[in-house]
């Protein structure tokens, strides 16, 4: 009866049934030992292949290096500086796009949804076309007007890297969130104080901010924390110019001639605590589910401030950041991927296609299109069946001891910065026997991605069984259907929104994700993510863009495919309830 | 009419330490309509899961057409799969993604029966349910009345050996449920089904059952024909629940060929022929009876079987008046025809019929 949700009571252990034991286990070895090998190999003193010997050196080798408080302190540094000005913006577009009449508020919302996707790593190389101050287009064409001599802008500045920052993934996610917070927030509440008397503006601040403030406060924290997790603007601004946070420092011991297995272990060791502090705290704080149920909205308010001619202002506002932070780069990025030489507009034929020939040539692009695209193939199909087995497993009504457990194990990535896992797994492959099937191989980074991809997969399946209730399972069993049979005709059927979804997410994540493969790849694995950065490092913009512009476009295609056909709704992160459920009575 | 389909003997289910279903036996016999009526938390749907095996019992035995389905000592749980029951779920559970034919068909095909058949036999049951010529439409396209015809459908579509019915009507609107109420029970005549039925609606119950199992926190409290629960409940829970109750407080007197209950005005109601022994002179009692049964007299003399009393309110209900009084020191509520209204201040009589009275200790 193993396989089914009704078993007979049979052998126990501690409590646990033999299912629940090996499930336990799996994950417990998935989500825990890359933690515990990071902590375990930071006092190792013997490199990876040799015998083991422990000690502390590689503690005080690490922080007795004033180049690691330094990395550790800036990253503190970059994440609370970017957080104002990018949670200040995503407060004000959603609140104009919520709660204002300001036109055109759904393609605003749109557009913001489409721009989180837009991968950083090539948007980043984008902002290196616009502002380097050699070829940069905005420094020449600013040095071509009379007094101005030197270069205005520099990208390889800690300002730089919180410029970049500002157009990239975290603003447009905190719109997402946020909005949907806004437009739910209840009409009734705004209108009880407006009929109690109150003006528009007191309404606004005796009523909608303190109602909302402690939702803005989670989505705050929650962006400070991933913001400690940024490693690719990073590690393509900073690394030039000498500006390291923890995770590129980790990136550059592992660089050196012998690698610094040691210092790196130890360095990430100490971040993972940190982090493991903020995470707790945050949980602790805001509780593990609110913040999904804080995403799904339901109910409109329709009053809506009335901005009077100030709402054409807004509009423009909103349309100028949008047009300089996404579009300007990314037409840059076209630009140069089709000029012969980069910044070099006088030349007698400046435009040529030749980058894009000399790409889709070269048998290096060629085998790593092959290992991304397997690679993130591997990544979705994997995280599909692991994590809705796992989510059915939490959406069980039965109250199983083992299911906080095996909630907390999938919710541990969370934590683990991609550099950081790649970093553990990377000391794990190494001393297994099974490296040869995982050191340096798809399959090796296949599997760190999925463990990446646990949180959010695992909660989006539980939610999505959740939505669909018991009873349509139930009344299968009772019909006479076994379990499986049940599970292949009823259930995944029902789920399969949710499982697309989350199935493109983790696909478009492992196409574009660096921190982790660039610690587990080899030439023969050597996925687009790495050859864009192998490109970048060696000076090839030309067809660095070319490859950042196909990257992006495959994102995009797939995006457009997943809008079409209804998926990809974050702000419902059980996909599609209206169509999979059948309760009209 | 006799031989046994479902027993349970001492069935015992605990969700984390409180015990929903508590020692519970009771057996339905062939062709019977079965009603588990209670309040919600009763543990009654929990009895009907644990018939389905959706639920696992922690103690006693629960045995179908003499196979053993649950029995924890023994180590035995048959997943619901292997029971060959029908059940109706309160929300109906209807897979969205199918369509009605291939929802009433499911069962079937589970069963691996032939297409031929699986089609004469959908269509059969749709005919039976009055949705007839529906077999293509989505399931998402029904009104809720469809919805649950089409889950009555796939719950008898392979002649199951009981049928479950967990709240089937609460959904409905007022009118459709009566309908629905009658066409059931046609149903249930026609093909000879042997039906479990959960509700805690006390005239659905009434209407419908065979018998009725009166449960609350957990326990049986009366099983019986709704004649039987209804004139004559047996405790105090059972006459509470299935409509309103007229209570006075006496004591027992007289000899065991003739008692009587003494109210404290010094009145009396007869005790009836067929009280339990246990209620002996001197014994405090409660007297119950239905407000029906209950006829109100302007003031006058006190005769045998009377309370005297005073109206104190009055309420316009409508199809008749409701008055609370107060007599032998307790608040009556009665209601009473339009008929011959009484004001507010009124001495008046509550006649008792001694042949509708239940004396509980």
């Amino acid at each position: 009866m193993s396989d089914a949700p009704i078993f007979r009571p049979g052998f126990r252990l501690l409590g646990f049934s033999a299912v629940e034991i090996v499930v336990l286990a799996l994950f417990a070895f998935l989500m825990v030992l890359p933690v515990v090998s990071l902590f375990v190999g930071s006092f190792n003193i013997a490199s990876p292949t040799q015998p083991a010997a422990y000690g502390f050196r590689n503690w005080i080798t690490a922080f007795s290096d004033p180049k690691t408080l330094d990395a550790l302190g800036l990253s503190f540094l970059f994440s609370i500086v970017r957080l104002g000005p990018s949670l200040l913006l995503g407060v004000l577009v959603a609140w104009l796009i919520a709660r204002t009449d300001m036109p055109g508020g759904h393609v605003v919302e749109v557009a913001c949804w489409f721009a989180f996707f837009v991968p950083d790593f090539p948007l980043t190389l984008a902002w290196i076309l616009l502002l380097d101050p050699n070829y940069g287009f905005l420094n020449t064409a600013l040095m071509s007007l009379p007094f101005i001599e030197e270069a205005p802008f520099d990208p390889y500045t800690f300002w730089g890297i919180v410029w970049v920052h500002m157009g990239t993934g975290g603003i447009w996610f905190k719109v997402m969130l946020l909005t949907p917070l806004f437009r739910r927030m209840g009409a009734t509440l705004e209108e009880a104080a407006r009929v109690a008397g109150a003006n528009t503006f007191t309404t606004l601040r005796r009523v909608t901010i303190p109602v909302l403030s402690p939702m803005i406060f989670a989505v705050g924290v929650l962006g400070f924390i991933r913001g400690l997790e940024s490693f690719n603007t990073e590690l393509l601004l900073g690394l030039p110019a000498g500006i390291y946070i923890y995770g590129t420092r980790i990136y550059d011991y592992l660089q050196e001639e012998p690698a610094q297995y040691g210092a790196a272990t130890a360095l990430g060791s100490v971040f993972l605590v940190v982090l493991a502090v903020l995470a707790f705290l945050y949980r602790r704080y805001f509780q593990a589910d609110r913040k999904f149920a804080v995403v799904t909205g339901q109910g409109y308010s329709t009053m809506r401030v009335r901005l009077g001619r100030w709402r054409y202002v807004a509009l423009s506002g909103v349309i100028l950041y949008f047009a300089v932070m996404m579009v300007l780069p990314l037409v840059f990025l076209v630009i140069g991927s089709f000029m012969r030489r980069y910044g070099f507009f006088n030349l007698d034929d400046p435009f040529t296609f030749s980058h894009w020939q000399n790409l889709f040539r070269d048998p290096v692009f060629l085998g790593s299109l092959t290992n991304s695209l397997m690679i993130a193939g591997m990544t979705a199909v994997m995280g599909v069946i692991a994590y809705s087995s796992v989510g059915y497993m939490l959406a069980s009504p039965h109250p199983v001891r083992s299911r906080g457990i095996l909630e907390f194990l999938c919710w541990l990535p969370w934590v683990i910065p991609g550099i950081l896992l790649g970093l553990g797994l990377l000391w794990i492959f190494l001393a297994t026997p099974l490296s040869v099937f995982l050191y340096g191989t798809i399959f090796g980074i296949a599997l760190a991605l999925t463990i990446q991809d646990s949180p959010v997969s695992t909660q989006a399946f539980k939610s999505g069984f959740l939505q669909l209730g018991r009873d349509l399972e139930e009344a299968a069993r009772v019909s006479g259907a076994s379990w499986r049979y049940t599970y292949f005709r009823i259930l995944l059927p029902l789920v399969a929104p949710v499982a697309l979804t989350i199935g493109m997410l983790n696909f478009g994540s492992a196409m574009t994700t660096i921190s982790i493969p660039v610690l587990l790849y080899s030439a023969q694995s050597r996925p687009l993510s790495i050859l864009l950065l192998e490109y970048s490092f060696s000076g090839e913009l030309e067809r660095g863009a070319a490859l950042g512009l196909l990257i992006t476009v495959i994102i995009c295609a797939m995006i457009v495919v997943g809008r079409r056909f209804g998926l990809l709704d974050l702000s419902q992160s059980g996909g599609g309830r209206d169509k999979t459920r059948g309760d009209a009575g | 009419m006799s031989d046994v389909v479902l027993e349970f003997r001492d069935v015992l289910k605990r969700f984390g330490g409180t015990t929903i279903v508590d020692r519970v036996s009771f057996t339905v016999n062939r062709g019977e309509f079965f009603t588990l009526l209670g309040p919600s938390g009763c543990g009654k749907t929990t009895t009907l899961r644990l018939i389905a095996g959706l639920e696992v019992p922690d103690g006693g035995e629960i045995v179908l057409d003499g196979q053993t389905l649950a029995a924890p000592a023994a180590g035995i749980c048959l997943p619901p799969d292997k029971r060959n029951l029908g059940m109706m779920f309160q929300s109906y559970a209807i897979w969205p993604h199918l369509s009605v034919f291939e929802n009433v068909a499911f069962p079937l095909r589970v069963r691996r029966v032939p297409e031929p058949d699986i089609a004469r036999k959908v269509t059969e049951a749709l005919e039976l349910v009055g949705l007839a010529g529906m077999e293509g439409r989505g399931a998402t396209q029904l009104s809720g009345g469809q919805q649950q015809r089409v889950a009555l459908a796939r719950a008898v579509v392979y002649t199951p050996s009981l049928l479950l019915l967990d709240e089937p009507l609460s959904n409905l609107d007022v009118k459709l449920r009566e309908q629905m109420r009658m066409e059931l029970r046609a149903l249930q005549r026609r093909l000879d089904l042997t039906v479990i039925y959960v509700t805690h609606d006390q005239s659905e119950a009434m209407s419908l059952s065979d018998r009725v199992a009166v449960v609350n926190k957990g326990r049986f409290e009366q099983v019986g024909t709704p004649q039987e629960i209804y004139e004559r409940p047996r405790k105090r829970f059972v006459g509470d629940f299935l409509g309103r109750t007229i209570i006075v407080r006496g004591i027992v007197r007289g000899t065991a060929s003739e008692r009587w209950v003494e109210l404290p005005g010094a009145e009396r109601i007869a005790v009836p022929p067929e009280t339990d022994a246990g209620v002996t002179e001197g014994t405090r009692v409660r007297v119950l009876c239905r407000p029906e049964e209950v006829t109100l007299l302007p003031g006058g003399e006190s005769a045998p079987n009377q309370v005297t009393g005073r109206i104190e309110t009055v309420t316009y209900m409508g199809d008749h008046l409701e008055y609370t009084i107060r007599a032998a020191e307790l608040e009556l509520l009665m209601t009473a025809s339009k008929k011959t209204p009484q004001p507010v201040g009124a001495e008046v009589r509550l006649q008792f019929d001694p042949q509708a009275v239940t004396i509980l200790p």
